[in-house]
């Protein structure tokens, strides 16, 4: 306990220099901004922002991704309210009730409610960070090649089984993503693989390229095709702070939510999308009145943005301790963390404790500041929400381009990302979810290291991956693999499943 | 008889268009980078080669891709709907304009001379504003101006990154 404090108090000295609480606000800002464009969710937002933190040191840039990350979801569901467009699969179940709240000229209080809501389950989930950093920190030491490489095909596993659509389909875009990871030269002998002898992919398919080019181009491309159908709330946003009976009825669904998001957050393999379904699912269950879900119920709203706000925080952990990205979005981070030179993993902890616990802070500050931004520029988010689409998306292209450019002032990564935004759009046209290509792909390298340390060491036998006397660590993670794809292909649950999803 | 039987009994046709074509696709890419891994060696268990994981992957891939293509025989499901070349055409097209003229480009027959960012911003964002239905050309003419000056004040001189604004003019 006297750790974690003095841990924290680190954080909040290396938080609270004048220069990071500047990153963090106009991090917030600018996530917030991009964030609430309709159909621009936070694994675009993040990838369109990601080059304005390269001139910065590695704390600040990190602390401003922070806050970009954390706009980004909140300006989701302030779209999700006020649109009746979900940025991205989290804020789905908060268009349910949150856009009919607005719909009864009570969008003020949504959008308050769901700002403190956030807040809430943010502290909560810095805390819940805080203390449990240091001990699997202590735990990933404890890790061999072997465990690393099962903990990975479980992630995966769990990422098929949580994406949206098809498992078959999830399937085939996370092999895909592993696909595109084995491009570039061979760490070990140094031979070219699947380099077309193009010099500039003999490090690799570069990840901003792939990032933008399948979440920024594609998405233009996916966009512009329907006609737009924006049902931007006309009538008056209406008083922002909740009254007293408001707080009286949503504090016990906060409470649920965070709690639900939090640990879910956790899981490695995209758990946090399930928060918010499993907190909405269970304020439905317990209300006196279900019926009122669905019509503009308070609790529909801040139970699952709650969840919603803990599941994205705590879904640092597997990653700050680990060093495995659990979705898509931190796929991004570690993405972020590697141009600034941060190997993320249980060494960042020791490393360079000023840049971890800075960090975590930051996320605190970064809540606050989210409650400070939005409640007095909701105005502002809905005029935004009113510029039309013909203007909108070439702001997105000049962003992207400008982007990948300054990553490697490279003129023909930008012809490169618009063959993956093809790529992507071809993707999306025949029915697949890009989101877990981006952690296949991330994943990739990590996991063939791994796989071959692992092989090294046991002489090129597998059975050490499921050698219950040496590594019951590795043996348990698979045997959880297998399960979850085992219950996910049950008939009866994959119906379930399919209903949670289109619910 | 029942539905299900009859829909049995019309035997294995393409039932979902998207589906199968995705299972081609994920084939045919699975096949070319088993091609161009071909002569990768692929090593052994004790000491994995770098052929190994590129040829596996694709081969899971593969048989993903053909498990997907059989599934859309027996199963109903979504089908392919149309492109938007249009999209297609003016957006990337407006990005690779802007790759071309950034810096200038040299490739055999192909040159673009170095325009900066000045030319280059308004260039993309007037072209690939074309993509949009209901394009006014005043108001996109007007906005690919002020957008890329609001860009360049940004990205040259707020974050000062090292994007060269025009070079032909101002030597920067």
């Amino acid at each position: 306990m006297m750790e974690t404090l003095s841990h924290l108090s680190l954080g909040f000295g290396v938080a609270l220099t004048l220069k990071n609480i500047a990153l963090c606000f106009a991090g917030c800002l600018v996530g917030t901004l991009i964030g609430v464009l309709p159909g621009v969710g936070p694994i675009a937002t993040i990838s369109i922002l990601l080059p304005i933190t390269f001139g910065l040191d590695p704390t600040g840039a990190l602390i401003m991704l922070a806050g970009i990350y954390y706009g980004a979801q909140y300006g989701g569901s302030t779209t999700a309210i006020l649109v009746n467009i979900p940025g991205e699969a989290t804020s789905v179940v908060t268009t349910l009730d949150g856009h009919q709240m607005a719909k009864q000229g009570r969008a003020g209080i949504a959008l308050g409610i769901a700002a403190i809501g956030s807040f809430f389950a943010g502290c909560v989930a810095t805390l819940i960070i805080a203390a449990l950093g240091a001990p699997l920190t202590k735990m990933a030491l404890l890790f061999g090649p072997a465990e690393y490489f099962s903990l990975m095909v479980m992630g995966l596993c769990f990422a098929v089984v949580l994406a949206r659509g098809s498992i078959l389909k999830a399937f085939c875009m996370i092999m895909l993503g592993l696909l595109f990871s084995t491009v570039g030269t061979d760490l070990e002998t140094g031979q070219e693989r699947l380099t077309f002898g193009v010099a500039s992919l003999s490090d690799g398919i570069d990840f901003s390229v792939l990032a933008m080019g399948v979440f920024g181009f594609a998405e233009v491309l996916r966009n512009l095709e329907s006609p737009e159908a924006r049902d931007v709330v006309k009538g008056k946003i209406g008083r922002l702070l909740p009254g007293w009976a408001d707080i009286k009825q949503s504090a016990a669904p906060v409470l649920r939510g965070t709690f639900v998001g939090g640990i879910l957050g956790i899981l490695p393999g995209n758990g946090a999308v399930l928060g918010p379904f499993a907190s909405y699912t269970m304020e439905k269950k317990i209300a006196k009145d279900p019926s009122r879900f669905g019509k503009g119920a308070i609790e529909g709203v801040a139970g699952p943005e709650s969840a919603n706000n803990a599941g994205a925080q705590t879904a640092f952990i597997p990653l700050l301790t680990l060093g495995i990205p659990p979705n898509a979005v931190m796929a991004l981070m570690v993405g972020a963390m590697t141009i600034h030179g941060i190997i993320p993993g249980p060494q960042v902890m020791t490393r360079n404790p000023e840049l971890f616990w800075g960090m975590v802070a930051s996320m605190w500050i970064g809540n606050l500041m989210l409650l400070v931004i939005n409640l007095p520029l909701v105005g502002m988010w809905v005029k935004l929400l009113q510029v039309p689409y013909r203007l909108m998306f070439p702001a997105i292209l000049i962003f992207c381009c400008i982007g990948i450019y300054s990553v490697n002032n490279q003129p023909l990564d930008v012809a490169f990302t618009a063959l993956f935004g093809l790529f992507g759009y071809l993707l999306i046209k025949l029915g697949f979810e890009p989101a877990p290509m981006l952690l296949g792909f991330v994943l990739g390298k990590l996991m063939e290291e791994k796989l071959r340390q692992a092989l090294i060491i046991s002489r090129g036998s597998f059975y050490t991956f499921i050698d219950y006397q040496e590594r019951p660590i590795s043996l348990a993670l698979l045997i959880v693999a297998v399960l979850v794809l085992a219950i996910a292909l049950l008939p009866s649950i994959s119906k379930k499943r399919e209903e949670v999803f289109t619910e | 008889m029942s539905l299900n039987q009859i829909e049995r009994a019309q035997g294995l046709r393409i039932r979902s268009t998207q589906d199968f074509a995705g299972g081609l696709f994920m084939i045919l890419l699975a096949i070319g980078a088993y091609v161009f891994s071909w002569e990768l060696p692929a090593g052994t268990l004790r000491q994995l080669g770098p052929g190994m994981l590129p040829k596996a992957f694709a081969a899971i891939c593969g048989l993903l891709g053909l498990m997907l293509s059989l599934s859309a025989l027996r199963y109903h499901g979504e089908k392919l709907a149309g492109w938007s070349w249009k999209g297609i055409f003016f957006a990337l097209g407006g990005a690779c304009l802007f790759g071309l003229t950034i810096r200038g480009f040299e490739f055999g027959p192909i040159r673009a001379p170095a325009l900066g960012l000045m030319v280059a911003g308004p260039l993309l964002i007037f072209f690939s504003g074309l993509a949009a239905d209901d394009r006014k050309l005043p108001e996109l003419l007007i906005f690919a101006v002020a957008m890329s000056a609001g860009c360049i004040l940004l990205f040259k001189y707020a974050l000062s990154l090292p994007i060269p604004l025009a070079p032909w003019l101002l030597g920067i």
